[in-house]
């Protein structure tokens, strides 16, 4: 014991001199030239793949903006740069990567991936008087809680079955009777659940006992059993991609054939769902934040269709709609600190609250709470293999296929 | 009844392409008491195997997964040789952390490789189902199912008939007599350890064909081989079948008769009466518990 | 750690620890324990150097010793391997959201009576699960955590399930005022220096003897009078209650908690990662583990951000290859036999 004893009063000797000093001044953020934003991203764990698409939405901003000449604030232009760090899909992570950018003095941040990240994220930005633009956080628990630093650009969880709900109520020839639910048992989903009956029961449809899986699992086969018995009209699911996939391939394994078809929250629009459905996507209803029919416009991006083939120049992929509510959120902070006139993070969050501009992502305002309720949601439908637009009907470009027109 | 019956039916199905995940992770721990946790890792990479060869050569998963099972024979026999037999004779849980590190790299390495993404090995047979009145099978997981079954008889027939197979069983009942009886324990344990990882490669493979899968799916697939392992016991290759079967069944009337959500809380509170009552597993053999390695 | 295995040729290690050789001077014997204060008191000196981001780095790190050290009672000196040990953290911190949220109690109360929970959960499954050995307990404790994680995410209406529950730390619906980096900081600390201070009265004292000869050999243990049923639940119920603090602590410093990260087999995981690394069935072992760990895998994550984990898991290959029995032990070996060979401690344990 006594060589370790050694060690540790040598070390704790050490530590005790360095709390005699005093403590350096923080690192101010990069030059005075620049405007640098703080992005923690989920590049490693469950989040990985949405993460990886949210990092392509905000190196496309930097890379359009700097294109443009950089961001008037004042009477400068400032070179965009975003500083990364993975937090690797972890909320508790998220946060305390938000406490780091803090230290550095970076006090714009761009959100993480989804609810959880957002949510953890939005409480220290809150704290530490920073300004967060949300990009992926959409559940409307976390604008709820008096928080009035943090500003999503996109449509809050509520919407994205309403919308669906909405899209069928409107467009559907005859209309159905049943719809059923199935829902993971996570916040987001359970909230756009909620929604979802919501807007089900106002527009007169019976709404069956909600079923719910867990969240995550490739396996909804007793939900879908369950249902059979039912014979709902509609399947509407309120899940993630990989619940996504299970309840269309289980499905057509199962034999439930509602004679509406389906409908999901989140997965459709991606390319990983037609790529492993194949023909088993077809019709299905989808909800997308954002298609390239959007109309809307701005100077450093353009038209909706050329934002998605500035994605597909860069990446080589068809844009998910994760990539664009991204570079809205970048877009937001840069127009933001344009429209105050400074970097500081007071300025900017008044000039946020404040914005309403129209842009390829659509309409980005925000209410009291900080959400943005003035973007409609799209609602998409697989036909022959992609994902295209079908309501509402000004952005339509496509006719709305109802399976249940065929009986 | 109908309901009934299709999800008994469903959950045998699952169960048996769950043991097929679980089956080498059993071997694996009762022949050499090594727990891999990498797994997971070994499975989810034999999908991408399949997947590759699929994608680029067309090649039916069915015959994919003998590619699978090859190349990740080859990799577990050289990880076994090279790096697990260092820490053999160490306590459990040092083969474990060796393990973990293995997978955080195999699981990370496969990330960049092939980004996050899930994947799904498209098939013309996969999805379709037969018949019976309102009864659905689903032909993908009944021919997984069939491997499965194949796989444990072929596994149990080895080490009860073939030099190789005894050899491997004998070196899991007393790994100091057995070298004194002249068998190789080094080589064995690679032998052992390749085989189980072939076995993933070839569940990774009907996996692929029947799910969609991406790197982070690989935790699930270990967690999924600890518990079937355990239930279904080790010291016996009937083992992961049992157990996997039973955790089929049991998730399957769980998710009939309960909540959805109540599924894998059941699942384990299965796994804990079961451990309670029956420690050593429901067909394990006991004497496993309590080998002393010289 | 288990010298039950083919380790014969240090028979005295047990022995080193607590009778030495020769009389000790009296002046020596408070050395450890002047050593930890002087620790704990660096710390303090330590936080007025230290940015917020970085504060809650160590912070993290605190959080991971008090871990490592309660593992190491239940796993190192007494040798059951618990997988599950996270379900201890995840009802501390659940007891503490719910009665916070619901009832609007005070924070010290819900700390206090989220750990005594905790200790009792340890006792009641203490007692049938400690009957099985090796990786039989070892899973039966995962089932536990995960079976418990599934439980608290089915309970909507009490924990809130998948959607999280969030302690109000603003407005008057608060009980307890939100303590700060700054106060985290000094929580956590008197927390690991809390269980550190355990683990070394433990281990100096015949109930860690005990725990030592149940290690060895359970059997001879028993038949010399120990009550190993006893001895083993005590020491379940004493890491229960301290995991099941810092879980409360935890709770509160995340304001938003949900089950899948309170209940993470990533922490367990860590934590035995910690010990083993740092030397098993010491007190300094799972000290050094944990921060050395902790601070390595923060580094990797802030320099190497494409890279970080697969670059950690060649680490952890590489460390329990040439140190299988921990840095500790290595050590105190090596500074008493004056063999450094990093290539012995290989042999040792090959096949």
């Amino acid at each position: 014991m006594r060589l370790s004893t050694l060690v540790v009063i040598t070390s704790a000797c050490a530590l005790a001199l360095s709390g005699c000093g005093s403590k350096g001044s923080a690192q101010s953020a990069a030059g005075s030239d620049t405007l640098t934003l703080g992005a923690a991203v989920s590049l490693t764990g469950q989040l990985a793949r949405e993460g990886a698409l949210t990092k392509e939405g905000y190196e496309l901003c930097q890379t359009k903006v700097n294109a443009a000449g950089g961001v008037p604030v004042g009477d400068k232009k400032l070179k965009l740069a975003i500083q990364y760090q993975d937090d690797t899909s972890k909320p508790d992570t998220a946060a305390q990567l938000v406490e780091q950018f803090n230290d550095k003095g970076v006090k714009l941040i761009l959100s993480s991936y989804g609810s959880a990240n957002s949510e953890a994220q939005a409480a220290v930005i809150e704290r530490n008087g920073q300004v967060m633009a949300d990009s992926a956080g959409a559940d409307n628990k976390i604008f709820e809680k008096g928080y009035r630093r943090t500003f999503a650009v996109l449509s809050p969880a509520t919407e994205y079955l309403a919308s669906i709900v909405k899209s069928i109520a409107e467009l559907a020839q005859p209309k159905p009777r049943t719809i059923a639910f199935v829902s993971a048992d996570d916040g987001f989903s359970k909230t756009a659940t909620e929604g979802g009956i919501a807007e089900a029961t106002k527009q007169g449809f019976t709404v069956l006992p909600a079923q719910y899986v867990p969240n995550g699992t490739s396996d909804v086969s007793s939900a879908l059993t369950k249902l059979k018995g039912q014979h709902p009209d509609v399947i509407v699911g309120s899940v993630h991609l990989v619940e996504g996939i299970a309840i269309m391939k289980q499905a057509h394994e199962l034999g439930v054939t509602p004679s509406g078809g389906f409908g999901e929250s989140v997965a459709p629009p991606t390319p990983d769902f037609v790529k492993t459905l194949g023909g088993q996507a077809e019709n299905v209803l989808g909800s997308s934040q954002w298609t390239e029919t959007v109309k809307g416009k701005d100077k450093y991006f353009g038209t909706a269709q050329q934002y998605s083939d500035d994605i597909q120049a860069k990446y080589g992929h068809r844009t998910d709609y994760h990539n664009a509510e991204a570079t809205a959120a970048c877009l937001a902070l840069v127009l933001a600190a344009e429209k105050a006139g400074s970097t500081d993070p007071n300025k900017v969050r008044d000039a946020l609250a404040g914005l309403d501009t129209d842009s390829f992502f659509g309409r980005i305002k925000f209410d009291p709470s900080g959400k943005n309720v003035y973007k409609p949601m799209s609602v998409i439908q697989i036909q022959d293999g992609k994902a295209v637009t079908v309501w509402p009907t000004e952005a339509a470009e496509a006719k709305f296929v109802w399976p249940g027109a065929k009986q | 009844m109908t309901a009934f019956v299709q999800a008994t039916l469903y959950g045998l199905l699952q169960g048996g392409l769950l043991a097929l995940v679980a089956v080498g992770f059993s071997m694996v721990w009762g022949v050499m008491n090594v727990i891999n946790v990498a797994q997971g890792a070994f499975v989810v990479l034999g999908a991408y195997i399949a997947f590759a060869l699929n994608s680029t050569l067309g090649l039916d998963p069915l015959l994919g997964m003998f590619v699978a099972a090859a190349v990740l024979f080859l990799f577990g026999y050289a990880v076994q040789r090279g790096l697990i037999n260092l820490v053999i004779n160490a306590p459990i849980y040092l083969t474990l952390l060796l393990t973990f590190g293995l997978d955080l790299m195999l699981v990370q390495g496969m990330n960049i490789a092939f980004t996050a993404d899930f994947r799904s090995i498209p098939t013309s047979w996969a999805g379709k189902s037969l018949a019976l009145g309102d009864i659905r099978i689903p032909l993908g997981r009944l021919i997984a199912f069939g491997v499965a079954v194949a796989v444990t008889l072929l596994l149990v027939a080895m080490v009860t008939r073939t030099r190789t197979g005894l050899s491997i069983m004998a070196t899991g009942m007393d790994r100091g007599a057995a070298r004194l009886m002249g068998i190789r324990a080094r080589h064995v344990y690679a032998l052992t350890f390749g085989l189980a990882a072939a076995l993933a490669g070839l569940a990774g493979a009907m996996v692929g064909t029947v799910g969609t899968f991406n790197p982070a799916a690989a935790a699930g697939y270990t967690l999924l081989s600890f518990v079937i392992a355990v239930l279904g016991g080790l010291g016996n290759m009937y083992g992961a079948l049992v157990g996997g079967l039973v955790i089929g069944l049991v998730e399957a009337w769980a998710g009939q008769y309960l909540p959805g959500t109540w599924v894998n809380a059941f699942a384990f509170l299965v796994l804990i009466l079961v451990l309670l009552f029956r420690p050593s597993g429901l067909v394990g053999r006991p004497f496993y518990a309590s080998r002393v390695e010289v | 750690m288990g010298t039950s295995s083919a380790d014969v040729s240090t028979p005295a290690r047990v022995a080193t620890t607590t009778a030495r050789p020769r009389a000790e001077a009296r002046w020596r014997r408070p050395l450890p324990w002047a050593a930890g204060a002087l620790v704990v008191l660096a710390c303090l000196g330590l936080q007025t150097q230290l940015y917020t981001g970085q504060e809650r780095t160590v912070t993290t790190i605190f959080m991971f010793v008090a871990l490592a050290q309660a593992w190491n009672i239940i796993g190192g000196f007494t040798g059951y391997a618990s997988f599950g040990q996270v379900v201890f953290f995840g009802l501390g911190g659940y007891t503490t959201a719910v009665v916070m949220y619901h009832w609007q109690w005070n924070f010290w109360l819900a700390l206090v009576v989220s750990g005594l929970l905790a200790a009792a959960f340890g006792a009641l499954i203490g007692l049938p699960l400690l009957r099985l050995k090796g990786h039989y307990f070892a899973i039966a404790t995962l089932g536990v955590a995960e079976g418990m994680r599934e439980v608290v995410t089915n309970l909507p209406d009490l924990t809130g399930g998948g959607a999280g529950i969030s302690i109000p730390t603003v407005g008057p619906g608060a009980p307890t005022a939100y303590l700060g980096n700054d106060g985290f900081y000094i929580l956590f600390l008197l927390l690991a220096a809390l269980a550190v201070l355990s683990a070394g009265l433990v281990s100096r004292s015949k109930f860690g003897l005990a725990l030592r000869a149940i290690n060895q050999d359970e059997a001879a243990a028993g038949s010399m009078g120990i009550n190993t049923t006893l001895a083993k639940v005590a020491a379940f119920t004493l890491s229960g209650f301290l995991v099941g603090l810092v879980g409360a602590s935890y709770a509160f410093q995340q304001v938003t908690i949900f089950p899948e990260r309170l209940f993470d087999v990533d922490i367990t995981v860590l934590m035995v990662v910690m010990v083993v690394i740092g030397g098993s069935g010491t007190v300094l072992g799972p000290l050094l583990g944990a921060v050395a760990l902790q601070y390595l895998s923060e580094y990797l994550r802030q320099h190497y951000t494409n890279l970080h984990t697969f670059i950690l898991g060649a680490i952890i290959i590489v460390a329990v290859i040439l140190l299988p029995q921990g840095v500790v032990n290595y050590a105190r070996e090596a500074a008493r036999t004056r063999d450094f060979s990093l290539l012995r401690n290989v042999r040792r344990y090959r096949l």
